[in-house]
């Protein structure tokens, strides 16, 4: 049992009790978490804590309270942890006159590797994110996408099993986006453990296995998206919205049905809402009627069966500093 | 239907570096959308039409008038939402704006009138009275929306408006947008790397490659055509169900463990692809029709 | 009830004249500066000495007066010549106070609106980077003319209704003088302060380098002189350009010049051109990446 116990600890980011407090300013309050590998993205409004939450995984600030365990290892031992944590900000800078080629490899050396592995592992980070022709060039005179691939190979280079990004995909083309994704996905298959944080929620919910959203420095929720959705939701009925030639007719035979709490026409006659507390027994339902009678289904679409109608609902637009 | 911009073998060079290459093109939408990898020349494209740079060849109409001679009265009906941060930052909101409106044109007091009707309209309320140096990236954003509408322009330039918003905020921007579009008074031109964004706001996409233009699609019309393509999310047993669907001669695939995507064949309706869900208990959770969605005429359009 | 709704309105009202359009940007600038009671204030004291030498051109014509302080042995006419000397002095000192009020003003005219990029918002509007300068440089021209030129015409004016006859004819040059003098060393003034506010961000460092452009030259032009005996050295120096029109142009066979009247306008020629020219490199809608 212990064995188990500590092998896991040995795969896992681990969150006990932990809180952040920068003088009287809340950064996060007793958070809870447990991380395995693969890609977890970190969701909330600006200056809800997701930024201290990355700093506290990668130690670069300590808790006020509380025990940070990655991988097995402390923050607080810094030598151990940056080998195994890769860390790219938010920030755009750079220190100057270099190219990226050196970029790269500058951190790399950092870690004691002799010129010869760093040469290999800094071409190796190059490649993967498709900057071989522009290596050599100034990153001066890179385009804001080049900048941000740049730092992402400089976090990855020296392979750790941590990769703690901060919107990595900011002022990527939608091509350099969606290639990104798949290295992401890539090393999350290798058993990486992935930490992206990001404002694209639907971007979110095509390549994470999990989600945590946060809001004003505490943990709101965590888990896979449609598992948080069923936790959360339970006293929200699921609405879906469906476009048929037979509206009416439809509703009359749904609404006859146990699972369906409500049903409303939309108003040009094509289509109509439907607020069911059982999904599975509505969709199973939603089959029959589509056969028996012989109707033509257009479109549909549950209206909140997708992580921007949770953060909606849990966060909303109450986030952040907004005025 | 007279076009809001005109390219015409536009050319434009930086010392010997040559960015757009004798581009020609005709823009109708109410919303275009701008897209292109970076480097394709957006920006500069934005900036020509502005006049900030001069032709080293051709032209482009905006409204009719010339770049090369009308510039000025062009730049009295358009509006300018940059894609870096721009503001005075010991100003407060309302003060930059209305000094903005002013440079525009307007006399003082209309000027303070429409400065304070543009932030009510982007949404910031007290904050407006506040220095701009003390604003979120949020706020800055709503800032810099409330300068470009202030004059009421009919052509307004957005470079990646929606640029570190969080979800809300983004939500928020984007029915601003779409509100902006639909009064009927101003056309806007969108650039954005989020094709999710442009696909929900824009009626027509301007795509750029290398400095030339890849392709100039009407998603209006792509949303109107061919209609054979449905998406489904599905729960239960897929892999089969997705099978049955070619048995019936189907073109299909599966994107992701509960994704569908297939090509109605000839003579097939959709309650025929219900029937074989409701003999396999698999739910059909998501369905609808799938133009070629502007990923993948974007994506098409990079190829060439 | 009705329900009213806020859309997007274009503006159909009428606009402003165009050429009028620069003076916008003088019009902000005070409003912000005269909030300050200490800027009020600094204003306020430059009219001290004006109302001075206001004074005493009505006591050098009325000695009556004086003889009711009690101050009988006094020949205000032979110990205060009103001539050349006497509105060099003025202008002199008046243009001083302009150049602390340009250290004051100066330095942030141009900073401020390039520390966060808002050039692009000025110049995608009806309004060229000529009419920005124009607008900027109005700021100080009109500020520090008010201080200058403007009431040392006005003691002129008075003087000469005093003195009756033909004096204003005989002394027209001093007119032209005071206004002549005043304006072209405002203008180098103001293009100086705007030239290094668009180059300097930091507010201390740019109104450092105001100092140091009037300071330095001296010693630099007298140890030329010293050593290669030439007065070459002096053509790099705005304040000695300044002192030797006056000497021209106010006719003060007192004073040493080392430079002739057209040097001078060359050096204030040269330094303008090189002021308009760091300025056209950094009022720009977009930044140029090599």
């Amino acid at each position: 049992m212990i064995q188990s116990q500590i092998s896991n600890l040995k795969s896992e980011i681990v969150f006990e009790d932990v809180s952040k407090f920068y003088g009287e300013i809340l950064g996060v309050n007793r958070v809870n978490l447990t991380i395995a590998p693969g890609i977890t993205s970190l969701v909330g409004p600006n200056g809800s804590g997701k930024t201290t939450l990355m700093n506290l995984m990668t130690g670069l600030i300590q808790p006020t309270r509380g025990r940070i365990s990655i991988l097995g290892i402390a923050p607080s031992d810094p030598q151990a942890l940056f080998r195994k944590v890769g860390y790219c900000g938010q920030f755009d800078s750079f220190p100057k006159g270099m190219t990226g080629y050196e970029f790269v490899k500058s951190f790399l050396s950092v870690h004691g590797l002799s010129n010869k592995e760093a040469e290999g592992k800094t071409w190796r980070a190059i490649e993967r994110v498709d900057l071989v022709e522009a290596a050599h060039r100034k990153v001066a005179a890179y385009s804001k996408g080049m900048r941000q691939r740049i730092r992402l190979a400089q976090a990855i280079a020296h392979d750790p099993a941590v990769m703690i990004l901060d919107e990595p995909l900011n002022g990527l083309d939608p091509m350099a986006r969606a290639e990104t994704i798949r290295l992401f996905r890539q090393l999350a298959q290798e058993g990486q453990h992935l930490i992206v944080s990001s404002h694209i929620l639907h971007e979110v919910d095509k390549m994470s296995d999990r989600v945590v959203l946060i809001n004003n420095g505490y943990i709101l929720a965590e888990g896979g998206v449609t598992g948080v959705r069923e936790e959360k939701m339970e006293e929200h009925p699921m609405q879906i919205m469906i476009r048929c030639d037979r509206p009416q007719e439809f509703a009359a035979r749904v609404f006859a049905s146990d699972s369906v709490v409500e049903a409303t026409l939309h108003p040009d006659k094509q289509g109509l809402f439907i607020k069911t507390r059982n999904a599975d027994a509505f969709y199973q339902l939603l089959n029959r009627v589509v056969v028996e009678n012989g109707m033509n289904i257009e479109s549909v679409s549950p209206v909140d069966d997708d992580l921007n109608a949770v953060y909606h609902y849990l966060i909303g637009s109450n986030g952040g500093g907004q005025s | 239907m007279n076009p809001i911009i005109e390219l015409d073998q536009l050319r434009i060079e930086f010392g010997k570096r040559r960015i757009l290459h004798d581009i020609k093109g005709a823009l109708h939408g109410r919303c275009i959308g701008l897209l292109g990898p970076n480097g394709a020349g957006k920006t500069t494209l934005i900036h020509t039409l502005l006049g900030f740079h001069k032709p080293a060849a051709g032209t482009a109409r905006i409204f009719g008038r010339d770049i090369r001679t009308e510039i000025k009265e062009i730049r009295t009906y358009a509006g300018y939402m940059p894609e870096r941060d721009s503001f005075i930052a010991n100003q407060t909101c309302v003060h930059f704006v209305r000094l903005m409106a002013e440079l525009s044109g307007l006399p003082s007091e209309a000027a303070l009138e429409r400065a304070h009707e543009a932030l009510f309209y982007v949404g910031l309320g007290e904050a407006r009275y506040r220095k701009l140096g003390t604003y979120s990236l949020g706020m800055k954003q709503l800032a810099k929306l409330a300068q470009a509408i202030v004059h009421g322009p009919k052509l307004i330039f957005l470079d990646e408006p929606t640029n570190g918003l969080d979800p809300p905020a983004r939500k928020r921007m984007l029915e601003l947008i779409r509100e902006v579009r639909d009064s009927g008074s101003a056309s806007v031109v969108f650039s954005s790397h989020l094709l999710r964004d442009v696909e929900e706001c824009c009626d027509e996409v301007l795509i750029m490659k290398d400095g030339r233009i890849a392709a100039i699609c009407d998603l209006e019309e792509e949303r109107r055509a061919n209609r054979r393509f449905v998406e489904m999310e599905t729960r239960g047993a897929t892999p089969e169900f997705a099978l049955a669907i070619g048995s019936l001669g189907c073109e299909y695939a599966m994107t992701g463990e509960q994704r569908v995507k297939l090509v109605m064949s000839d003579g097939l309706e959709v309650r025929d692809i219900y029937k074989l869900a409701a003999e396999r208990n698999v739910q059909i959770r998501r369905l609808n029709y799938k133009r070629d969605s502007l990923e993948d005429i974007f994506l098409k359009a990079m190829e060439q | 009830m009705a329900v009213y709704e806020h859309t997007y309105k274009p503006y159909e009202g009428k606009l402003t004249p165009a050429w009028s359009r620069f003076l916008v940007l003088p019009r902000y600038v005070y409003q912000d500066l005269f909030k300050y009671k200490l800027f009020i204030a600094l204003f306020v004291v430059c009219y001290v000495c004006p109302l001075i030498y206001a004074v005493l051109i009505y006591l050098r014509h009325n000695t009556s007066a004086l003889a009711a302080f009690g101050v009988t042995s006094f020949d205000i006419a032979r110990e205060l010549p009103i001539g050349g000397g006497f509105f060099f002095a003025f202008t002199n000192i008046q243009t001083w106070l302009a150049f602390i009020m340009t250290v004051i003003i100066g330095p942030v005219l141009i900073s401020r609106d390039l520390a966060n990029n808002a050039l692009p918002l000025y110049l995608c509007r009806p309004f060229t980077r000529f009419e920005y300068i124009a607008g900027k440089m109005s700021v100080l021209l009109i500020l520090l003319s008010l201080i200058t030129w403007v009431p040392g015409l006005l003691l002129f004016l008075f003087n000469s209704y005093l003195e009756g006859g033909g004096w204003i004819a005989e002394n027209w040059y001093i007119a032209t003088a005071i206004f002549t003098l005043s304006v072209s060393w405002l203008a180098l003034l103001a293009l100086l302060s705007m030239a290094f506010s668009a180059w300097i961000k930091w507010r201390t460092a740019a109104s450092a380098a105001l100092f140091a452009i009037l300071i330095i030259p001296t010693p630099i032009g007298f140890a030329i002189q010293g050593l290669f005996g030439t007065t070459v050295g002096h053509l790099l120096n705005p304040a000695m350009a300044f002192g030797s029109l006056a000497k021209h142009l106010f006719r003060l066979d007192w004073m040493d010049a080392f430079l002739t009247e057209g040097e001078s306008w060359f050096v204030f020629a040269a330094y303008a051109a090189v002021c308009l020219f760091m300025l056209s490199r950094k009022v720009r809608a977009y930044e140029v990446v090599s």
